[in-house]
């Protein structure tokens, strides 16, 4: 039975992973776009839950977690627009540095809005409840979001790998000068890929609200974590984000089994692990500006 | 150089004026005594992350872990050990805070910049989850309460005013010794370390060093703070060491200022009187703060400390370079001060046998021996991509060489780091200006100074009690003619300024011998001359390893030359052997017979120009590229662009395609103004460009880079030009079979193939080839010939290529640059076939 537990812990773990991968996925992607290390995407997750709250008083829990990324999505416009656009070429610190405001500003306007207290969400009616695989017990919601986890990832690759819009992103991380040189302006897309980072991040708010506890402090708890996750993965590698996600949810998870009051420190150590072996991360590049 | 204690100390005694005011102050707006306790503990956590984030230019994220720390240590010290005492629970709490940072210190000091912000984010979350869940050791929720502060001797520190006193006292003490660091050597090291880390390494510093102590320090300055937090409210719990408030203390320094040593004070107060009022008016206080944090960053980044300077620059602009420059003292024929003059000695000084370096599978250099005797001018000539740099960045520590040997005065010096290399007697200068842009032009040249001194380490005595430093650095100045303007900051001089600086630098760190990458690159002709007769001066005393494209100065001035060329030594002579070498000459001007033959001339001097470049005028930063070039092309011809490497050939491309747009001039393509467009819209109107290095696209298909090509220009033939797919692949076969191919896997030549293909998807009426044939073999050379040879009919080509024999056979007319002005303009042919005008032209 022991085993049995363990193997529980570990797909726990995953779906944890899941959960981190959500926001470390956009975060790596803007960091990819913009040479921008967004310390305020923490914020965007939180709107999306509290958003996804409010919309699914209305249209149900579906409608917010469709409705909400969208709505933070518009918002990610304004961003880009208005503060990440003026740091592209700038020195990284400066971004980290508004951002991090950013996200000061964001977790006060949630309090303003919201309220300083925890707010309750319940589970969805339908996926209530444990399913049976074999001798294993999970929890039908959180192999729902492992599902949709996994489909938003392929969306995002294959969006990246297979489509001509994806060419120009991966292009322009690659030579931006030479992508001008064929004629194509690179703004709109690094618009794009900002809003669908940190639309992923509201999704990932919207989703995991039912299990974690939605406060104003939500987006500065998860945004260190993803940080991790995105450090031990590799700045900028989309691979090593999976990978180190993953991981982060694994080793969390069974640490949690073993020594829950380790759990949160686990990660970090993990991440010194890596770092004093790999010190650009499992699968980062040199990246000259960050060093 | 007198300065009063008055003014020397002056941050101390507005700190000390303030703090007796505070108490009193304070009540009188409704707060209270508390408060101010409050306000000197923060300003001392503040001050010390300054010490990191302002003077070090660490950018911790995480210092609140520091805080926290010291608060916890003190407060178990207390329980455990020094029952009901203070003084011993907060020394040993420094002391334990200082071990941790050691520690910590070592490990993440590895990395910079982004990375390290980041890690002290982790870290500063590590540190809260374990005060927080910890619950045996650090009392977790609830913290550790029931602290006592006791008394010392007669004084009760329950009083809150004698504790206000105390704290104080405790600030007098850290502000005293922030004032002493900071203007000590070592001090000034932190800042060269912040301005240019890189530089300050080549000048002998371990930066590495310099950076842990700064960073013990700044921990358990902040640490002390934390303590006396926890004395003050007689509980320490997890929130010392949270994310949040670690986040709230740089908001602090940012806003008050962090280039000021009171700067972080000030943001401390601004913190809690923003605090105090405006959480009687509104709980939203904090969204306010961020708010102000935020408009700080993007508007004011010298904080509120700063805003008075940038008003003072606004009424009263800075002088303008150029002018600076003509403030200067020339002394000519001064000779080298004689500190700077080592020990006189004979033989080789510097010895480099068969070194070799690779990048990836490409041998940069290889198997390069070359030796420097003293009292000499040794120059390394050869074109672009020979590896001179390489070598150079071997020799000085940038990188370890994979194999072979360096000899310094005898000593093997390969593999060590660039900053013990240099502390051997090793200097060098940077092809691209490389100083401490935010200090003077003084201070630059002293820090070079310092660093060969026995004060460089101190961290107490005055830099301006050191009158040895002061003397030679004038003394220096003087000798490069800069006196007049030392005190202009590095960044705000012109580029000669800059570049005669950059040397000085080098110079001043008292070589045994000084390695000079292009020292005269960008120079204007009188600038040259000066700086020539500076190093022939220098040389009398410090043999000079010299890297320069000027090759009449350089060979004029050298002793001895080596030549490279790809990587290797091609010969080793005096510098009249190496003026009459074929060899030589051959990979500067080429031999006169192309390798390739079988060009239709389409010379036709009545066709209409499809190009005209009128007068455009290019800049990098402060360096002028391109200088009034003018030029023109027709259709139905190939055009070659030629010159020495640094003419601007690749630049006047750029130029034209709109990646480094001129600052002045006209560019007219096929009746539209190309100047002020962007890179995109010159794209669209026809022109297609190929970069030196072919630009490609990895991890695509050669179909998905062709793709990208059509992507956003049209393809519907406007201005009599289709260059459909079908056209393109029949053009080139080759790319048909690849189509499906990744462009990684691909042959040099067939990349290139595919750089040329893609620069041609969509309606391309000219075409710009940077290097084309660049490190492609005989065969494909022809290939690709043959190719631009009939593309000819279909459009016009701009080309740059360093083999003149092919590119010569190529082209129909050519335009050569010097130091970006077109110099000679004219029919190739002639160039071609009589080597003796070519010479003429082209060589020397």
């Amino acid at each position: 039975m022991q085993f049995v537990f363990l193997m529980e812990q570990v797909v726990n773990g995953l779906v944890l992973g899941g959960y981190y991968l959500l926001i470390a996925l956009g975060l790596s992607l803007i960091f990819s776009v913009g040479g921008i290390v967004n310390l305020s995407h923490g914020a965007f997750y939180a709107l999306g839950a509290y958003i996804s709250i409010e919309i699914a008083k209305v249209f149900g829990f579906a409608g917010g977690a469709v409705l909400s990324p969208v709505i933070v999505g518009l918002l990610g416009i304004l961003f880009e627009r208005f503060i990440l656009r003026r740091f592209y070429r700038a020195d990284p610190i400066l971004s980290l540095l508004v951002t991090f405001g950013l996200a000061m500003v964001g977790e006060q306007l949630i309090r303003i809005i919201w309220g300083a207290a925890p707010i309750p969400v319940s589970l969805p009616q339908d996926l209530k409840g444990p399913v049976f695989i074999g001798d294993f017990l999970f929890s039908k919601y959180r192999l729902f979001l492992l599902g949709v986890v996994i489909v938003v990832l392929t969306g995002i690759w294959m969006l990246l790998n297979k489509t001509s819009f994806g060419r120009v992103v991966r292009a322009g991380i690659q030579q931006p000068d030479m992508v001008a040189a064929l004629g194509i302006r690179l703004q709109p897309y690094m618009t794009t890929v900002i809003v669908l980072g940190v639309a992923i991040a509201a999704l990932g708010g919207a989703l995991f609200a039912p299990i974690t506890i939605v406060h104003p402090a939500m987006g500065a708890e998860i945004i260190t974590v993803a940080f991790v996750v995105v450090i031990i993965g590799g700045l900028g590698s989309f691979w090593g984000v999976i990978l180190a996600a993953l991981l982060v949810g694994v080793v969390r998870g069974v640490t949690i089994y073993f020594y829950p009051a380790a759990g949160a420190a686990s990660i970090y150590v993990l991440m010194f692990l890596v770092l004093m072996f790999r010190p650009r991360g499992l699968l980062g590049e040199r990246i000259e500006k960050f060093e | 150089m007198k300065t009063t204690l008055l003014q020397k100390y002056q941050p101390l005694w507005i700190g000390v004026a303030v703090m007796v005011v505070l108490p009193v102050l304070l009540p009188m707006i409704g707060l209270t005594v508390n408060t101010a306790s409050v306000v000197v503990i923060l300003a001392i956590a503040a001050i010390g992350l300054n010490l990191l984030v302002g003077y070090t230019g660490l950018h911790s994220f995480g210092h609140s872990m520091w805080f926290g720390m010291g608060a916890y240590a003190a407060a178990l010290a207390q329980r455990n050990l020094f029952a009901d005492q203070i003084i011993l629970p907060i020394l040993l709490s420094m002391v334990f805070v200082a071990a941790m940072a050691l520690v910590i210190g070592m490990l993440i000091l590895r990395r910079r910049g982004v990375y390290f912000a980041l890690l002290t984010l982790a870290l500063v979350a590590l540190s809260y989850t374990i005060a927080f869940r910890w619950t045996e050791v650090t009392g977790g929720e609830d913290g550790l309460g029931n602290l006592v502060r006791g008394t010392l001797g007669p004084i009760d520190l329950d009083d809150s005013i004698n504790y206000y006193a105390f704290i104080s006292v405790v600030a007098v003490l850290v502000l005293f010794f922030m004032i002493r660091l900071l203007r000590s050597p070592f001090g000034h090291v932190l800042v060269a370390i912040r301005e240019n880390q890189e530089r300050a390494a080549f000048q002998g510093y371990d930066i590495q060093r310099y950076k842990l102590i700064s960073y013990v320090l700044s921990a358990v300055i902040t640490g002390l703070a934390g303590a006396l937090s926890g004395f003050e409210h007689y509980l320490v719990s997890a929130e010392t060491t949270s994310v949040a408030f670690s986040g709230e203390l740089l908001a602090m320094v940012v806003i008050g200022g962090m280039n000021n040593i009171l700067g972080p004070a000030i943001g401390v107060m601004f913190y809690i009187l923003f605090r105090e009022m405006f959480s009687i008016w509104t709980g939203n206080w904090l969204l306010w703060f961020g708010l102000i944090f935020v408009a700080f960053v993007l508007y004011s980044p010298g904080g509120i400390a700063g805003i008075w300077g940038q008003i003072r620059n606004k009424l009263r602009p800075a002088p303008e370079e150029t002018a600076a420059m003509s403030r200067r003292k020339i002394y000519d024929g001064l000779p080298l001060p004689g500190f700077l003059r080592p020990e006189p000695r004979s033989g080789p000084v510097l010895q480099v046998e068969a070194i070799d370096k690779s990048f990836g599978g490409y041998k940069a250099v290889n198997q390069v021996s070359l030796t420097v005797d003293s009292g000499q001018i040794h120059a390394l000539i050869g074109p672009n991509g020979a590896g001179k740099t390489t070598t150079f960045n071997l020799i000085s520590g940038m990188f370890p060489p994979d194999g072979g040997a360096v000899r310094l005065n005898g000593n093997p010096i390969e593999g060590l780091s660039a900053n013990r290399i240099a502390e051997k007697g090793l200097a060098r200068s940077f092809q691209i200006t490389n100083l401490f842009e935010g200090v003077s032009i003084y201070e630059n040249l002293r820090l070079s100074i310092q660093a060969k001194h026995t004060c460089r380490y101190n961290s107490w005595r005055d830099i301006d009690s050191y009158d040895d430093v002061h003397e030679h650095t004038e003394e220096l100045t003087k000798f490069l003619g800069l006196e007049g303007i030392e005190d202009i900051n590095g960044g705000d001089l012109s580029y000669g300024g800059q570049r005669l600086v950059d040397l000085g630098i080098a110079l001043a760190s008292k070589p045994q011998i000084l390695l000079l990458d292009e020292p005269l690159a960008g120079l204007a002709a009188a600038e040259r001359e000066r700086v020539s007769s500076l190093v022939r001066r220098m040389a009398e005393n410090i043999p000079v390893l010299i890297v320069e494209h000027d090759l009449d100065r350089v060979l004029s001035l050298s002793h001895e030359v080596t030549v490279m060329n790809q990587g290797e030594v091609l010969m080793t002579g005096g510098p009249e052997a190496v003026r009459a070498d074929k060899h030589v000459q051959e990979i500067y001007t080429g031999t006169g017979t192309p390798p390739v033959t079988g060009r239709v001339a389409g010379l036709d001097a009545a066709a209409k120009p499809l190009l005209v470049i009128e007068g455009i005028n290019t800049f990098y930063g402060k360096s002028h590229i391109l200088n009034d070039a003018t030029l023109n092309i027709r259709k139905g011809e190939i055009v070659a662009l030629l010159g020495r490497n640094g003419a601007g050939k690749s630049t006047l491309l750029k130029s034209l395609a709109g990646l480094v747009p001129p600052k002045t001039g006209s560019i007219r393509f096929d009746g539209q103004e190309l100047v002020g467009l962007s890179a995109p819209d010159i794209a669209r109107a026809g022109v297609g460009y190929v970069p030196q290095g072919r630009g490609i696209f990895s991890g695509m298909s050669v179909g998905d880079n062709l793709a990208l090509g059509r992507l956003a220009r049209s393809t519907d033939g406007d201005g009599a030009v289709v260059w459909s797919e079908e056209k393109i692949l029949d053009m080139f076969p080759r790319l048909k079979e690849r189509y499906h191919t990744a462009a990684d896997y691909l042959s040099g030549g067939e990349q290139q193939m595919l750089a040329v293909a893609r620069a041609l998807s969509g309606n391309v009426k000219l075409l710009l080839l940077d290097e084309p044939f660049e490190g492609l073999a005989p065969a494909i050379v022809e290939e690709l010939f043959t190719v631009f040879d009939k593309l000819r009919q279909e459009l016009p080509i701009l080309i740059v290529e360093h083999n003149l024999d092919l590119v010569l056979a190529l082209s129909d007319r050519v335009f050569a640059l010097e130091r970006g002005a077109v110099f000679h303009e004219g029919p190739a042919e002639a160039l071609l076939t009589d080597i003796d005008y070519r010479k003429e032209i082209l060589w020397l």
